[in-house]
């Protein structure tokens, strides 16, 4: 088949040439035809193919629609002159399944030839009703067909496929060679155009994927629409050449691709007894009895047929994606055309990489460069961070490397930190589904093969385990843009989410025990993460953290569901189970994507409603208990074993003297390796009074601070920063029950001063420690940062928010202050709380955008604020904030 | 016959069906609803955001059943749904002239 020829299938050359009746013409009969269908039918199940049943059906229709036109033609006494009988659509196409509809056109030569011809079309439409076919029919005058009608798209579309079926042979012919492809040529790029609107529209009605778990195999993305469609396109926007290379192999599996759908809609006609294309679950298992459209008679479960089904449904959507790509070049006069040859189009350079940006898609440059393995990580890791889509060519080229292991370099050396940088970006679906599609993403992550298109059946969960992961994390990056007021609070999670890596690999194996013969699938996921865990090279921390979200995925909606959550014990169990504000932001995340992906309807706004309402509840509990959920040293075995092996250690007295009292949120936040860290500090103390140490993350760094508790310590600390142009993005401020603190902040460096100048590290260190311990003045380094901050105007604006809460605490006082994010603005606020003797007992620093959310646990005279004092702080900080 | 409206917890609603299951109720509308009776809410603060929470997320059932079985209904609804705090919401009884299946005209409680 040529691209550019009409996609009427092989029939349409051996239209019948009619010969003139002279003869008394007889009536169809219904019974000789219910028995030749039956006889089909028969046939059909006793396992003649979907092509032979399909020809045999289209024969039988032909016959009997010529038939029904000679048999009104000679009972109304006239002759099959004027005008023409035209099967289009499926018919037209030479397709007739079971119970389709039969598409016809009567097509008259005039309005003379219409209003003469009345009576015989009415009667041939009835004696096609009596013999059982369901027939469509659509009269025009040749007039009629010498403009495309805009309000009727479809009638022109189904055209496409027109066939001579009976009739005056002139009268086809002079629309055939005349009229049509004048019409169609002035109007090819509309009706490229308004297919591909009706194209997409319907994709999207089926949520564009082909993963239901009953599907619709003529109408849902990777049914027979999608394989016709595709035709459609080429044929609207080819100039006729032929399909060559890897289009041509492309076009030739999409066939037997098709066939096999088409095997499955006659089943479907027949198993229905009516034109009903779903396929349902009691028909998936009788196809898999059936081993419908296997070859050799193999026997396969329902699940692994369904697999068979989506691999066909993947190669016709594939097929159509491309199409739907191609422009139609046919339809643009020579002006136009020289334009777009001499216009360069819009693209943006990624000098050095083997990729570009041109209208928003990646195009690969350099095939070559893809045979390292880290090439192909860099082009899917400027997807994830980007957003920006692999155009088709890119998607091709990357397919072809990956299925030639021949080709492949640097293959085994590819782990965690690659993957990491995926999983990090803010589009991370828009990588995975492609990586997916080309078998990257089970290569990388074996385990997620064991859920590779698989059903689950239930008739809760509309897509496969599959297309229900990839389409959780989809949602989570539209949250950058969130549609509608009920994902508008979880889109200030996905922003500020700290460990999104982790999130994602929690959401790939989550339900990847579903496709294992395990009791329960969480346990098979759990044993999943510990491969996976330990072929990534996961450090402890972030094993624990996926396990953790994997185990108690169905937590949050289970509690939603089961408990009240305006109950203050079970907001106190939930939060006792999730430990962190940062894990619960997870946790409520993967949630959401959770019960996003069932189906489009199964987050209700009500339901959203709910799962934010828990986590609010959730999140404040854990920052206003912080103060009174203290650890007691000696009720934590297992970490004091472990900290047990510091070096020099004097004995389990001193590490408990170290652990006892801090908040419960230190142990939460920091890992083993870190504590023994601190306690390793914490026993330099004897030595030198102030203990820092400075580290770096790729795009911070943290400063851990330990001493003993003074006035105006934390104020002092954040003034040292400000004075070195640092930006506080984040801080904690924890005291044990012998008054050392344990504080720690992390900041950005706008300046890069210590990242051009690691030599600044260790002055900056022995400034502060100046400033600690001997009393240094903090003005030196304020100097200029007090008319440095004022010239950055702030992009957007956040009103001050001054509250505080004296219930929550036992002793403490609970600040919480929400403000426009500055320079030096924790320095002025802790500075002006140090001058009216306020103690900090804890302090927990956050941001989120230029917004800052700082929550301080306050004591004057080690009690809590009066409602005198309160005001005067309030004061204090209104100033300080102007 | 009667209808029968309930406002329940949701956290309720998942035993409760279970319970109307085992006594033999087939037929029951379920409405995910928001409102308030003299549970009046409350505030939340985060990140220095205000959000009120007024209207209390509830559970609507509906049922219609022949009379005879409305008393043991409700006292299941009772049973399974009290909690004896505020907010465990209200059950609304309602007498009916007439039930009609729209597939075959069929009325009365054979309607059902």
């Amino acid at each position: 088949m040529t691209s550019g020829a009409r996609p009427v299938l092989a029939a349409n050359v051996c239209v019948s040439r009619l010969q003139p009746r002279t003869g008394e013409v007889q009536r169809p009969n219904r019974a000789d035809c219910e028995e030749i269908r039956r006889q089909i039918g028969q046939s059909f199940l006793a396992g003649a193919g979907a092509p032979v049943t399909i020809e045999r059906l289209r024969q039988l229709a032909d016959r009997c629609v010529d038939q029904a036109v000679q048999h009104s033609s000679f009972e109304h006494e006239t002759e099959s002159k004027d005008f023409a009988v035209i099967s289009l659509g499926g018919f037209g196409r030479g397709e007739l399944f079971p119970y389709s509809d039969l598409d016809l056109l009567f097509l008259f030569k005039d309005k003379r030839a219409e209003q003469k011809l009345q009576a015989v079309v009415a009667q041939a439409s009835r004696v096609l009703w009596d013999l059982g076919f369901k027939v469509s029919t659509t009269a025009r005058t040749m007039d009629e067909c010498k403009r495309v009608d805009h309000e009727n798209v479809e009638f022109h579309l189904a055209m496409l496929d027109r066939r001579l079926l009976t009739g005056d042979r002139a009268v086809f012919q002079q629309l055939e060679d005349r009229l049509l492809p004048r019409v169609e040529k002035l109007s090819r790029a509309f009706l490229h155009g308004e297919l591909r609107k009706l194209t997409e529209q319907r994709l999207a009605k089926f949520g564009n994927t082909i993963f239901h778990l009953e599907p619709n195999v003529k109408e849902a993305p990777g049914g027979l629409r999608d394989f016709h469609a595709s035709a459609w396109l080429r044929y609207l926007s080819s100039d006729g050449s032929e399909l060559l290379g890897a289009e041509a192999a492309e076009h030739r599996t999409a066939l037997v691709a098709a066939e096999f759908v088409s095997e499955v809609r006659c089943f479907l006609h027949y198993a229905n007894g009516r034109n009903d294309n779903i396929l349902t679950y009691e028909l998936q298992v009788a196809a898999a009895e059936r081993s419908l459209g296997l070859v050799d008679g193999q026997t396969v479960t329902a699940a692994d047929w369904m697999r068979l089904y989506y691999r066909n449904a993947r190669t016709l959507q594939r097929q159509l994606q491309r199409c739907l790509s191609l422009k139609s070049s046919a339809g643009q006069n020579l002006w136009q055309k020289l334009r777009t040859s001499v216009r360069p189009e819009k693209s943006q350079s990624t000098s050095g990489k083997p990729f570009v940006i041109r209208n928003a898609q990646l195009e690969i440059l350099d095939c070559t460069a893809l045979w390292d393995r880290a090439a192909i990580m860099s082009i899917l890791t400027e997807v994830a961070q980007t957003g920006v889509m692999l155009s088709r060519q890119a998607e091709r080229e990357l397919a072809y490397i990956l299925s030639h292991t021949e080709l492949r370099q640097n293959a085994g050396e590819l782990g965690w930190r690659e993957l990491q940088e995926i999983f990090a970006g803010d589009y991370p679906g828009a990588a995975l589904r492609p990586m997916h599609k080309m078998g990257l993403l089970t290569e990388l992550l074996p385990e997620f093969g064991t859920i590779d298109a698989l059903v689950i059946r239930d008739f809760y969960h509309r897509y496969t385990v599959d297309e229900h992961s990839l389409r959780a994390i989809e949602y989570l990056q539209t949250l950058a843009n969130p549609g509608d007021a009920r994902d508008l609070p979880f889109a200030l999670l996905w922003k500020t989410v700290e460990g999104r890596d982790l999130l994602v690999l929690a959401i790939l194996l989550h339900d990847v025990g579903k496709g294992m013969e395990v009791d329960h699938h969480v346990t098979g996921s759990l044993a999943a993460l510990e491969t996976v865990a330990d072929r990534l090279r996961l450090s402890e921390e972030e094993r624990a953290e996926v396990h953790f979200l994997i185990e108690h995925h169905l937590e949050m909606s289970d509690t939603m569901r089961r408990r009240d959550i305006f109950d203050a014990a079970t907001i106190q169990a939930f939060t006792d189970s999730v430990g962190t504000r940062e894990r619960l932001q997870r946790l409520c995340l993967l949630t959401y994507a959770d019960i996003h992906a069932v189906n489009p309807e199964a987050l209700t706004p009500w339901r959203a409603e709910m799962l934010w309402r828990l986590y609010l509840a959730a999140t404040n509990h854990l920052t206003r208990s912080m103060d009174s959920d203290r650890l007691h040293a000696s009720e934590e075995d297992s970490l004091l074993e472990r900290l047990r092996n510091v070096p020099r250690c004097d004995g389990p007295m001193e590490i408990e003297r170290f652990l006892e009292g801090f908040p419960k949120r230190y142990l939460r936040v920091h890992s083993t390796t870190e504590i023994t860290n601190h306690f390793s500090l914490y026993r330099q103390l004897k030595d030198q009074p102030v203990q820092m140490e400075i580290s770096s993350t790729p795009h911070a760094f943290t400063l851990t601070l330990l001493t003993a508790d003074r006035p105006g310590l934390f104020a002092t600390v954040a003034g040292v920063l400000a004075g070195w142009r640092m930006n506080i993005v984040k801080a904690e401020a924890f005291a044990n029950s012998a008054g050392i603190i344990l504080d720690t902040f992390h900041f950005t460096d706008p300046s890069r001063t210590f990242e051009m100048n690691p030599g600044e590290i260790d002055r900056f260190q022995d400034e502060l420690e100046s400033v600690l311990c001997r009393n240094r003045s903090l003005q030196p380094e304020l100097s200029g940062y007090e008319n440095h901050h004022l010239v950055s105007a702030p992009k957007v604006t956040c009103e001050t928010s001054i509250r505080f809460d004296n219930e929550s605490s036992d002793r403490c006082t609970l600040l919480e202050v929400v403000t426009q994010d500055r320079q030096g603005l924790l320095y002025r606020m802790s500075s002006a709380l140090a001058a009216l003797t306020c103690n900090i007992e804890v302090a927990l620093i956050d941001t989120e955008g230029q917004k800052a959310i700082d929550v301080f646990y306050l004591t004057m005279g080690a009690a809590k604020l009066t409602e005198d004092q309160g005001s005067l702080v309030r004061e204090a900080l209104e100033t300080a904030l102007v | 016959m009667k209808k029968i409206e309930a406002i329940i917890q949701p956290s309720r609603f998942e035993s409760l069906k279970e319970a109307l299951r085992e006594i033999g109720v087939e037929g029951i509308t379920v409405t995910e609803v928001r409102g308030h009776g003299r549970q009046k809410g409350h505030t939340e603060v985060y990140r220095g955001r205000e959000y009120s929470v007024d209207l209390l997320p509830k559970v609507k059932l509906e049922l219609v059943l022949p009379e005879a079985q409305a008393a043991k209904v409700i006292e299941t609804i009772l049973q399974t749904t009290k909690t004896g705090k505020i907010g465990d919401g209200k059950i609304f009884i309602y007498t009916l002239d007439d039930a009609i299946r729209i597939r075959n005209g069929e009325r009365g409680e054979g309607a059902l």
